[in-house]
């Protein structure tokens, strides 16, 4: 039925607990790097590098951590987080990148702010 | 209360931080060409997407001819507009309009499973694909429609349309007042996909301003 990739990543989650947010017929990014690491999953899948399913698996099951997490001292939601935690987890997963790499990733704001 | 805030800015930042360092290690390792995230979000952003029904919409609304075979015989009528190149792929065959107005009010459902024009809509919202929306927007659409903010006249007469695989239906909403002279451009920018999809109106765009301020 779809054609494009991207329109069968998007509606695989539509109506699911990984459905992203939108607002008017279009994605709602609230800030850039939200638009960007969207843009980043659909378009390593696109090339091949991981199963879209594969992705949206992790992305389920990181939305779950934070719901089975306790309230008290537990982050404010955010969607584009428990997204970007998944892909982290779906490139080292594919071999796309190490755990070392992965670490180096986390490691970016402690460093620029020290 | 200050800390809070505080604390959620510098998650942010860091958050921004990391996704641009992935998507740098990504590129240095040859994985991700450089401007592959705007290709695949260009779909949605600039190909398949409302502002394609919206320009349709005002489109008939300017050109009564072109309305008439927009009710007629859609595709034809879709074909015959300058729109993006491949929007009319995924989702897009069989699409087919109906027009608000002369004592009707249309609202477009799927009872089946979230068939949904998206070369004209774009990404369904989220109710869409609710089973309670799906039962009652068939069982009682006059209430479903009030809850949406759209009381229709106990006069006007409401029609469901479902969407299936095979037909794929949008909304012509009616023409607000004091449009009159308002270019295609500015008519598109007034019409939503909601409206096009029967569960809101299009508000005159003084209303609006009042409603605003």
């Amino acid at each position: 039925m779809f054609t494009r990739f991207e329109e069968y990543a998007a509606s695989s989650m539509l109506g699911q607990p990984d459905s992203p947010p939108r607002l008017q017929g279009k994605f709602l990014f609230d800030k850039p790097w939200e638009r960007e690491v969207f843009g980043l999953a659909l378009s390593l899948s696109k090339a091949g590098y991981f199963e879209w399913e594969a992705f949206r698996q992790n992305l389920i099951e990181s939305i779950a951590q934070w719901e089975d997490g306790y309230c008290e001292g537990q982050p404010r939601w955010d969607y584009y987080e428990r997204f970007f935690v998944a892909l982290k987890k779906t490139l080292v997963d594919a071999g796309v990148l190490s755990a070392l790499e992965m670490a180096g990733i986390d490691a970016v704001f402690a460093s620029a702010g020290a | 209360m200050g800390e809070l805030f505080k604390y959620d800015d510098e998650r942010e930042a860091a958050s921004a931080a990391r996704v641009r360092a992935l998507e740098a290690l990504l590129i240095e390792k040859g994985v991700l060409g450089s401007d592959s995230v705007d290709t695949v979000l260009g779909h949605f952003e600039t190909i398949a997407g409302p502002f394609n029904g919206a320009r349709i919409v005002a489109r008939a609304w300017l050109d009564p001819a072109f309305k008439q075979l927009l009710i007629d015989d859609t595709p034809k009528a879709i074909a015959s507009m300058n729109l993006p190149q491949g929007m009319d792929g995924a989702e897009g065959e069989h699409m087919a309009a109906v027009a608000n107005g002369d004592g009707v009010h249309n609202l477009i459902i799927c009872t089946l499973c979230s068939c949904y024009p998206w070369p004209v809509l774009g990404l369904p919202p989220y109710w869409y694909k609710d089973p309670v929306f799906r039962a009652r927007g068939v069982r009682e659409p006059r209430a479903v429609l009030r809850e949406f903010g759209v009381p229709v006249a106990p006069e006007t007469k409401v029609k469901v349309w479902d969407s299936s695989a095979q037909i794929r239906w949008f909304v012509v909403p009616e023409r607000p007042a004091g449009t009159d002279d308002m270019s295609e451009d500015e008519l598109a920018a007034l019409i939503t996909p909601e409206a096009m999809m029967g569960v809101a109106l299009v508000p005159s765009p003084s209303s609006t301003s009042t409603s605003v301020a």
